[in-house]
C-alpha cells in the first residue's frame, strides 16, 4: 500500500479555439507520496496554470484524471487541499485573522474555533502580532504569510502553491522559501509547488518535475538528493550546480523547440 | 499643528463672507429688502423653526426624500448588479440606462403629473427616477471593478455561489455603490424639490418658491440656508460611511 496523496493519470486538457484545438497538456502522469516537497518548473505557456486550475477542480480535464487522496478530483475539495496563488489575493476588507477564517467561515464553523485557529496560524507565520491588521497594512511578504496560514487554515493534506513568491525581492523570497520548510516540517503537509526559479525549486524540493511545452508535458524528473535542512552553503554544491545546468538546459531547449 | 492652521483659515473665510454680507446689507450698498443682513436671516431662520407648519412642510419633504430613497436604493442596485453580472442582459439593456443617465429628468415631470396627479406619490416617483439612473449605472460599473482572482480564491476554498454573492461581490463593490447612493441621494432631492416647486400642496420646495414670488427675501434666503445646510450634512454622512466601506480598499 503506497501512501500517494497526488496522482495524476494522463491528464489532458485541450482548447478548442478558432485555430483548431490546443493542447494545453498532453497525458500527465506523476504522483507524490504523503508528505514530500515537490516542485515543477518550465518555459512560459508550458500549461503549469491549467495543471495547477485542474489540481483545484476548478476545470474539468478533456482526459485523465487527478485523484486526491484516491478521490477523482470534480470540483474543489478545501477540506483536502489548501491553495496559494503568485498574489496573495487576500480579501482588503478583512483583517489579517479574518482573512486567514474566511475559508472555515465558507464551511460553516463555530466563530469562536475559527477565531482561535487562525490566530494560532497567525502565530506559526509569524504574524501573531498583526491579527487586526488590513491586507494594505501588511507589506509582500507579510501578506503571503496570511495566505500560506490561510491555505492550512483547514488543515488540509495537500498544499498547491502557484508560484507563490514569485512577486516578492530576492531576500524576501529566500527567507519565505525557508520558512515555508519549516512549516513544511512542524506540519508534515504534501506540497505541490510551482515556480520559475530553478534555484528556489531545487532548494526546497524532494523532487523537481520539468515540463515542455507545446504540448504541455513532463519531460523529466529530477530527484534532489541534498540532506534536510537545507542550507544556504549547499546552492554552491557541485550537485546543486549540475542539477540546475541540467533543468536550465532542458528549458531552454524546450523554449527552442 | 497644520490641519489646525488650515481650519483656522476656512473658518476665517467663512466668517468673512458673512461680515461682507451683513456689511453690504447693513450699509445699504445693496437695498436691504432685497438682502437683508446675514443677522437678520438667521433671526428668521430661528423664528422659522419654532413654527409647527414650517417644520410639517420640513418633515414632509424629508418623507418624500426618505421614501424615494428607500425605493431607489435596493431597486437601483439589484438591477445595475444584474445588468453588470449577467453580461448578455447586461450589453442589451445597458445602453439604454446609460443613456436616461444623461437626459433631464425633469421633462418628464408633465407626464408624471398627468398620470399621478400633485401631491405625495408624484414627488416620491420623480426623486426615484432622479436616483434610480445614477445608482443602476455605477453599480453595473461596480460589479466590473470585483477582481477576478477574489472570485477564484474564493471557490478554491469551496464557496456556494450564493457565498460568493454575499462575502465577495457585495463587500468588493461596496465602496463604489456607496458612490452610487451618495450620488442617488443628492439627485433624489433634486427631484423631489423640484417637483415641489413647479407644482405642490405642501413641501419646502413650495415654500421656498412662494416666498421668492412674494419678494420674501428674508424668508427666502433662510430657508436656503437651511436646505443647503441639511443637504450638505446628508451628503457628509453618507460621504463619512463611504470613507468607513472603503476602509483597507486598496488595490
Amino acid at each position: 500500500m503506497s501512501s500517494e496523496v497526488i496522482r495524476v493519470e494522463n491528464l489532458s486538457k485541450v482548447y478548442s479555439t478558432r485555430e483548431g484545438d490546443f493542447h494545453a497538456l498532453d497525458k500527465l502522469s506523476f504522483a507524490i507520496e504523503e508528505g514530500g516537497f515537490v516542485s515543477i518548473v518550465g518555459p512560459s505557456g508550458c500549461g503549469k496554470s491549467t495543471l495547477l486550475q485542474l489540481l483545484t477542480g476548478l476545470l474539468e480535464p478533456t482526459s485523465g484524471q487527478v485523484l486526491i487522496d484516491g478521490i477523482e478530483v470534480r470540483k474543489p475539495l478545501p477540506e483536502k487541499t489548501g491553495v496559494m496563488f503568485q498574489d496573495a489575493t487576500l480579501l482588503p476588507w478583512l483583517t489579517a485573522e479574518e482573512n486567514v477564517a474566511f475559508p472555515l467561515s465558507l464551511c460553516g464553523t463555530d466563530k469562536k474555533e475559527s477565531q482561535r485557529r487562525a490566530r494560532d496560524l497567525l502565530k506559526l507565520v509569524g504574524l501573531g502580532d498583526f491579527i487586526n491588521h488590513r491586507p494594505a497594512e501588511l507589506s509582500g511578504g507579510m501578506r503571503q504569510r496570511v495566505a500560506i496560514a490561510r491555505g492550512l487554515v483547514r488543515d488540509p493534506r495537500i498544499l498547491l502553491m502557484d508560484e507563490p513568491f514569485a512577486a516578492l525581492d530576492e531576500q524576501t523570497r529566500f527567507k519565505m522559501g525557508e520558512e515555508l520548510l519549516w512549516i513544511w516540517q512542524e506540519t508534515r503537509k504534501t506540497i505541490l509547488f510551482i515556480t520559475h526559479g530553478l534555484t528556489e525549486a531545487i532548494y526546497l524540493s524532494d523532487t523537481v518535475l520539468v515540463m515542455g511545452t507545446k504540448p504541455g508535458r513532463i519531460i523529466e524528473v529530477i530527484p534532489v538528493d541534498l540532506p534536510r535542512p537545507r542550507t544556504f552553503e549547499m546552492i554552491s554544491s557541485e550537485f546543486f550546480g549540475k542539477a540546475r545546468n541540467r533543468i536550465w538546459k532542458l528549458i531552454q531547449e524546450e523554449a527552442e523547440a | 499643528m497644520r490641519l489646525s492652521v488650515l481650519l483656522g483659515a476656512q473658518t476665517g473665510f467663512f466668517l468673512l463672507l458673512a461680515i461682507v454680507w451683513e456689511s453690504i446689507s447693513r450699509l445699504e450698498l445693496a437695498d436691504p429688502r432685497l438682502l437683508p443682513s446675514f443677522l437678520t436671516v438667521l433671526g428668521v431662520l430661528g423664528d422659522l423653526l419654532t413654527q409647527r407648519d414650517f417644520l410639517m412642510d420640513l418633515g414632509i419633504t424629508g418623507l418624500e426624500v426618505g421614501v424615494a430613497f428607500i425605493i431607489a436604493a435596493p431597486l437601483g442596485v439589484s438591477i445595475g448588479f444584474l445588468l453588470g453580472e449577467k453580461l448578455f442582459l447586461g450589453q442589451i439593456l445597458s445602453p439604454m440606462f446609460h443613456f436616461m443617465l444623461s437626459v433631464p429628468q425633469s421633462i418628464f415631470l408633465p407626464i408624471f403629473m398627468l398620470l399621478l396627479g400633485i401631491g405625495f406619490l408624484e414627488k416620491v416617483v420623480f426623486g426615484v427616477t432622479h436616483a434610480i439612473f445614477v445608482i443602476i449605472v455605477t453599480t453595473t460599473a461596480a460589479v466590473r471593478t470585483v477582481p477576478r482572482d477574489y472570485v477564484t480564491v474564493a471557490r478554491t476554498f469551496g464557496a456556494t455561489p450564493r457565498q460568493i454573492y454575499l462575502r465577495v461581490y457585495l463587500p468588493a463593490m461596496l465602496p463604489v455603490v456607496m458612490t452610487g447612493l451618495r450620488l442617488g441621494m443628492i439627485f433624489n432631492i433634486i427631484g423631489v424639490l423640484l417637483a415641489e416647486m413647479d407644482a405642490s400642496r405642501a413641501g419646502i420646495g413650495r415654500r421656498l418658491f412662494s416666498w421668492g414670488e412674494g419678494f420674501q427675501l428674508d424668508l427666502l434666503l433662510a430657508g436656503i440656508l437651511l436646505v443647503s445646510a441639511l443637504t450638505i450634512i446628508i451628503n457628509e454622512v453618507m460621504r463619512y460611511c463611504e470613507h468607513r466601506a472603503a476602509r483597507g480598499h486598496v488595490a
